[in-house]
């Protein structure tokens, strides 16, 4: 009896093993887009490994009088439960003598097997570097996560923020947990940001996205036999 | 040992057309845990010409101590200094980290007002689940110098954190001499200068946006010269009326 119990009790966690496994998480590399009322501008990455499960990128968009850089995007999955980015300090800056508008895509490339739940925050500055009145505002919002193209939750929406010449703002940060997401990743989990700078103005954010595989119900099962499994050892 | 990092060896390719204007001898220093970093020359850098006083500093540098830095700086030898810096500690440990930015200035200030400003965000780059950034000794993580003296500081006793995996926090430093009346300063002959002193936890960023700002104050002849304008200014519009 003690050991068919054993037998039970060493199933029930080689198969919780493999039910998480099956969520299969893996990547392929990040991929940055930059557009700009500005026009065209050059656009580099470097991407580093760190650790056998994590890259780092550094890199810049530089335009006419206008630059996107971006530091310490660091991409990273642990073994095969989770998964999740974090743009790393990316810096905006408007140098032209008048209000440009800026979109900055940075995605995470790679596939995770759904169902999923998704936590994101993001953080950011404002400074204002002219001797007039600046602002950042957005239409819509100025921060997006999405999934295969498809926007799942975004923050500061319709944002609107003001400094006075030669000071700065901070934009808060704000945070989302728990976000249930039915599908699989395909393609890319994406932050997006879309804003106006105000000449002079620049602009950093911080902000991640990240997801975690949620158990299925053969695997809520097994948690929920395996105290009666050790209960009955007990006995 | 102290290492000079300058940023700005560097840009010559952006400004070889204006190859009669030099570039103003922006640098900054990086300590680590009371050691200097590395050695390397940061010429990972560029430099911009925005205006005939205004340039723009951008660039990023990871040294062989697990140190990665970035930066986005416009400044002013007239002067000011005012931008964005970001460190991620890329190594197991929590460290403690001195940033010094110096920039020449031109010309001395023999009376100044001085204004500055600071906000960050730290996050948790690894997705550990925390990331800390404290003031070193409880001592300030912000503090504006003239010619490498004590002139300001900012967030004393600092200890910000964060308690979810990739979570961010953002964080408002303060400010001083922004209000009226200005706020005297010292005189100033050749540079100002942000230390950023602060310790970091393991595998996190921390970022921040800042401002330092000095300005001359008129001297008596200078004032009287300024009234005096105004009012025969005044004295032309009414004639005119």
């Amino acid at each position: 009896m003690k050991n068919k119990n054993n037998f039970i009790f060493i199933t029930g966690i080689a198969c919780l093993i493999s039910s998480a496994a099956s969520a299969g998480f893996n990547s392929s590399g990040a991929l940055f887009s930059v557009t700009s009322s500005v026009g065209s501008g050059t656009l580099v990455n470097v991407p580093t490994q760190i650790t056998p499960s994590a890259w780092s990128n550094t890199g810049s968009w530089t335009g006419t009088n206008a630059s996107v850089t971006w530091a310490n995007d660091i991409q990273g999955w642990n073994s095969t439960t989770s998964a999740g980015f974090t743009n790393g300090n990316i810096v905006i800056r408007n140098n032209t003598s008048a209000a440009q508008d800026f979109a900055v895509t940075v995605a995470m490339l790679g596939t995770a097997t759904g169902p999923l739940v998704a936590a994101g925050s993001v953080g950011g500055q404002y400074v204002n570097g002219s001797a007039s009145l600046g602002s950042l505002t957005s239409t819509g919002a100025l921060w997006s996560a999405g999934i295969d193209g498809t926007t799942v939750n975004t923050q500061l929406n319709n944002a609107l923020f003001f400094a006075q010449p030669f000071q700065v703002s901070s934009l808060g940060s704000f945070s989302f947990s728990n976000l249930a997401i039915g599908n699989s990743v395909t393609d890319r989990a994406s932050i997006r940001f879309s804003l106006r700078l105000s000449a002079g103005g620049e602009a950093s954010f911080t902000s991640a996205f990240s997801f975690q595989a949620v158990p299925g119900p053969a695997s809520l099962a097994l948690i929920g036999f395996l105290p009666i499994v050790r209960s009955r050892r007990r006995r | 040992m102290k290492v000079t990092l300058a940023l700005l060896s560097l840009g010559v390719a952006t400004i070889e057309s204006q190859a009669s204007i030099t570039p103003p001898d922006f640098q900054f220093r990086v300590f680590e845990s009371g050691v200097a970093s590395g050695g390397e020359a940061c010429n990972f850098g560029s430099v911009n010409q925005v205006s005939a006083t205004e340039w723009f500093f951008q660039g990023n540098h990871s040294n062989t101590n697990g140190t990665s830095m970035s930066w986005s700086y416009l400044v002013d030898p007239d002067p000011f200094i005012i931008g964005t810096f970001s460190l991620t500690n890329e190594t197991a440990f929590g460290k403690s980290y001195v940033i010094d930015f110096s920039l020449p200035i031109s010309p001395a200030i023999a009376q100044s007002t001085v204004s500055g400003q600071m906000s960050g965000t730290l996050t948790d780059s690894n997705g550990s689940g925390s990331a800390s950034m404290t003031s070193t000794n409880g001592g300030a993580v912000y503090t504006a110098l003239a010619d490498e003296m004590f002139v300001q500081s900012l967030m004393s006793n600092a200890n910000q954190s964060v308690s979810s995996a990739f979570g961010t926090t953002s964080f408002s430093g303060g400010s001083f001499g922004q209000g009226f009346p200005p706020l005297a300063g010292p005189a100033i002959n050749s540079t100002i200068g942000i230390r950023y002193s602060f310790t970091l936890s393991a595998g996190d960023s921390v970022s921040f946006s800042s401002i330092f700002v000095a300005n001359p104050v008129p001297t008596p002849g200078a004032l009287a010269m300024g009234i005096l304008s105004l009012l025969v200014a005044r004295r032309g519009r009414r004639r005119t009326a």
